[in-house]
């Protein structure tokens, strides 16, 4: 009898153990945790000051730091700040705080820390944003900050209100050498999540959840990261909930009950054109070069299908200020011939082309690209290569490592290199910082061209525009010129993708117009809080 | 006499080392690029030259040679530009895994392709011996790569006996055993590649200069004074044919560094290698600089090392120095 009872007794708990472990994770209230991994693993510490410059960077300590607002997939949405106003008159935003925010230790958030976050960064410089424009801030009863503008400087909610992390001024106010603090405190912030462990190693990150988070308490206990070079297997077994993939992945990981999530077009391909030197210095040859490229090709050839061509404009075409008349260049040899022929070239007896003796030949770089912190092949110059041969142009193709080629890139020893860069689909500041020098000259993805004064002009303009609409008004003609004058091409958006384990109960999502500044990665801290 | 013996390597040996610190300091930096653009290259952040100028001052300010010499003798490694930590912490961390792998895969196909290359010269002609020779002359024509994703994607994706990446899992709650048992679990298919790569030369080798020994007039008079087999094969004849596989140790170690990228990228476990690569790749300066001497003086020392240990396994190079 005793034995019967201890076997039904045993029945019944196995039974049970096999009906909860299927019930979907939404229904339990707490998922244990959480496993994300990318191939390079090593992103950092997650504070400001010693996460990598790169957006994974970024991402693993936007965990542990909060900003004064975000952005989910529709737009940006309250986080530190709960509203925000702007007042054209005197050049000033104000936020007025969520009242239960606190830091990891406890204390009150303050608007004082916002006060001192902004000084703090003018002396010791967080690169992803700029705090020249702002000439002071001012903390206004418990829970207000107002933040002074010297000038106006449009792309503010981006930079300060959506990429700002906000320092605990308790901790960093006596801290004198930030990229070299390496105390625990160096580690507490406002966000969802507590900093517990980082591997550099091993490429392992541990966070816990920070219970008293003022949004409410994460929906995870523990987030992990990890490195893994084999999203395919790491996903298929069990080893990982979330990870990018290549599209080719996307079938077979969807036939495993995986979810593949698609990002919008905010990667571009481009080709880097030496602009400064003959003949690459007429735009007729630019523009010769842009219908001698037929990109549908490039993205049937070496992306196998898995792209999209890209507005000459540079701006993504999924840019609420995108410019669809924006000027393109169908793919058009003869078109190309013709325009080159304009500059004095002659079609020889081989079909090459010359002038006074001379071949038309130039040296095309090509290296492995690092899209969302992964490393990824070129394929693009060969196809080019091709191209640009089959009207007459001698093309040398050199493979190189990625820092060999930027740095031939930077120091203008280049005829055309294939480059490419996100932020597109982010703040129209891009446009700045990827055309002029005055904003880009330290990248090695700028064009850094100097030698329209009217898009020079506009350019400047676009970053002192308040209003929206006026501001899209000179993004517009931007495009417009830019895609004139090509200083260089935009050729194709990759399809960026991930996928995750939909039983966990987690619903992860590509953010709009990236996280922060424009960071293609699909790890959103809000997919753990709401 | 004896301690001439010592001694008298010893000055190429330490000349070897000044001439290693020196071209640890001087080939990074004939690389091209730098650090700064190596950086922000693929970073969503866009620099103006004012930025990227006092960047690069911030971090290379006290460099040179006088200062790299003065540093180093005061055991002070420096500081890395891109991983943002003590250019000894990176290390250390890496190192022992390094050690692991590699030096458990050196270990495993030295022991056992030794005792296998003698065995099969003992047994020469026959059919196992013609088998194994066949056999590793094309395992070692297999690159690692190869091997490598031959056992993921059948251990791992198919039948997932073992995991994919990783020297552990992450953060799981294990008991100490438990943890050991997953550490070991996650070394397997790495070191099964590495045993694969070693294993085939270490038994030709073996074999090799085995045969050639079995030859000899003293390995004969063993056989006709009577001695087992056993005697025979490992004291009097296995033991000439050790010199060579000590000589392809020593040779071996400069690869403990550089030799385990393909794997460790394969498998995403944690070593020098992928730190190295990373460090280039970045042009981190004092880690690669860092990295490239201690992996030098490695091999320094392990050869010098292996300087006396000739003598002692053979006395005949001792009496002929």
């Amino acid at each position: 009898m005793k034995r019967s009872v201890v076997k039904a007794a045993c029945v019944f708990v196995f039974l049970a153990a096999l009906v909860f472990s299927n019930l979907p994770s939404s229904m339990a209230s707490q998922i244990r945790e959480i496993r994300i991994s990318d191939s390079k693993g090593d992103w950092g510490f997650p504070n400001p000051y010693r996460h990598y410059p790169r957006g994974p960077g970024y991402v693993r300590m936007s965990w542990v730091f909060d900003t004064l607002i975000w952005k989910d997939q529709n737009g940006y949405i309250p986080a530190l700040a709960e509203s925000w106003s702007f007042d054209a008159d005197r050049l000033a935003f104000t936020f007025h705080l969520n009242p239960k925010a606190r830091w990891h230790d406890g204390r009150p958030l303050r608007p004082e820390d916002v006060v001192f976050t902004l000084d703090y960064f003018k002396k010791h410089p967080y690169r992803w944003i700029t705090v020249d424009h702002v000439s002071r801030s001012e903390a206004i009863g418990p829970h207000t900050v107002i933040i002074y503008l010297s000038r106006p400087y449009s792309p503010f909610l981006s930079d300060i209100g959506g990429t700002m992390p906000i320092l605990p001024q308790h901790i960093w106010g006596s801290v004198e050498d930030p990229e070299r603090y390496n105390d625990p405190k160096a580690f507490i912030g406002s966000g969802p999540y507590l900093f517990r462990d980082f591997n550099k190693a091993k490429g392992t990150y541990l966070y816990e959840a920070f219970t008293d988070y003022y949004q409410g308490r994460p929906k995870v206990d523990r987030l992990i990261y990890l490195r893994s070079g084999k999203p395919l297997i790491s996903l298929s077994t069990g080893q990982v909930d979330l990870a990018n993939i290549k599209p080719e992945m996307a079938e077979q990981l969807k036939g495993k009950g995986m979810v593949v999530i698609k990002d919008e077009r905010g990667w571009n391909k481009k080709l880097m054109i030496n602009h400064r030197k003959f003949p690459f210095n007429d735009k007729r040859f630019r523009q010769a070069l842009a219908y001698a490229v037929n990109r549908q090709e490039i993205i049937d050839k070496s992306q196998r299908g898995f792209a999209r061509p890209a507005s000459f404009g540079l701006l993504s075409i999924d840019h609420e200020m995108y410019n669809p008349e924006t000027p393109t260049y169908s793919y058009d040899p003869a078109k190309a011939r013709t325009l080159i022929e304009a500059l004095g070239y002659r079609s020889g007896p081989d079909g090459r082309l010359t002038k006074d003796g001379q071949p038309l030949k130039v040296e095309l770089l090509s290296s492995n690209i690092t899209v969302a912190g992964e490393s990824v092949a070129d394929r693009d110059g060969e196809v080019i290569k091709k191209q640009l041969e089959s009207i007459g142009i001698q093309v040398d193709l050199v493979n190189m490592e990625q820092a060999t080629t930027d740095s031939k890139v930077k120091s203008w020893s280049f005829d055309l290199a294939v480059s490419g860069h996100g932020g597109v689909s982010g703040d129209a500041r891009i446009l700045n910082e990827m055309i002029s020098s005055q904003y880009g000259a330290g990248s090695v993805n700028s064009a850094r061209y100097d030698a329209n004064p009217e898009l020079n002009r506009l350019l400047e303009a676009q970053m002192l525009e308040m209003d929206q609409e006026k501001r899209k008004a000179i993004v517009f003609k931007i495009q417009e010129v830019y895609a004139e004058d090509l200083p260089a091409i935009s050729l194709y958006y990759p399809d960026s993708m991930a996928a995750y384990n939909p039983g966990k109960g987690i619903v992860w999502f590509y953010t709009k117009g990236g996280i922060s500044k424009g960071i293609p990665i699909s790890q959103n801290k809000m997919s753990l809080i709401r | 006499m004896r301690r001439g013996r010592y001694i008298k390597p010893l000055p190429a040996f330490v000349l070897a080392g000044l001439i290693m610190v020196y071209a640890s300091y001087r080939l990074p930096r004939l690389l091209p690029g730098d650090f700064v653009s190596a950086m922000y290259a693929s970073s969503p952040v866009t620099l103006t030259a004012d930025q990227e100028a006092q960047i690069r001052a911030y971090y290379t300010r006290g460099e040179g040679f006088s200062r790299y010499l003065l540093n180093l003798f005061t055991l002070k490694w420096g500081y890395s530009y891109t991983f943002l930590a003590p250019i000894s912490a990176l290390i250390l961390e890496a190192l022992p895994w390094s050690l692991l792998l590699m030096g458990g895969a050196h270990v495993i196909s030295m022991l056992f392709g030794f005792i296998a290359g003698v065995e099969a010269a003992w047994r020469r002609g026959g059919y196992v011996e013609r088998a194994g020779v066949g056999c590793m002359t094309v395992l070692e024509g297999i690159p690692e790569i190869g091997t490598g994703v031959i056992l993921l994607l059948v251990f791992a994706l198919y039948l997932g006996w073992f995991p994919a990446s990783g020297a552990d899992t992450a953060y799981a709650m294990f008991s100490p055993l438990g943890r050991v048992w997953d550490a070991a679990q996650h070394l397997a298919l790495p070191l099964a590649t590495l045993v694969l790569a070693y294993f085939p030369g270490n038994f030709l080798l073996t074999r090799g200069s085995m045969v050639m020994v079995l030859r000899e007039q003293f390995v004969e008079t063993a056989r006709a004074k009577g001695l087992p087999p056993v005697r025979v094969r490992y004291a009097h004849a296995a033991r000439n044919a050790l010199l060579p596989m000590v000589t392809r140790f020593g040779l071996r170690i400069a690869f403990m560094v550089t030799g385990a990228l393909v794997v460790e990228t394969i498998y995403a476990y944690p070593g020098l290698g992928t730190l190295l690569f990373n460090a280039i790749s970045m042009r981190d300066v004092p880690l690669i600089q860092g990295i490239v001497l201690i992996s030098s003086l490695m091999v320094l020392f392990v050869n010098l090392a292996l300087e006396y240990v000739y003598g002692w396994i053979d006395p005949r190079v001792g009496y002929a120095q």
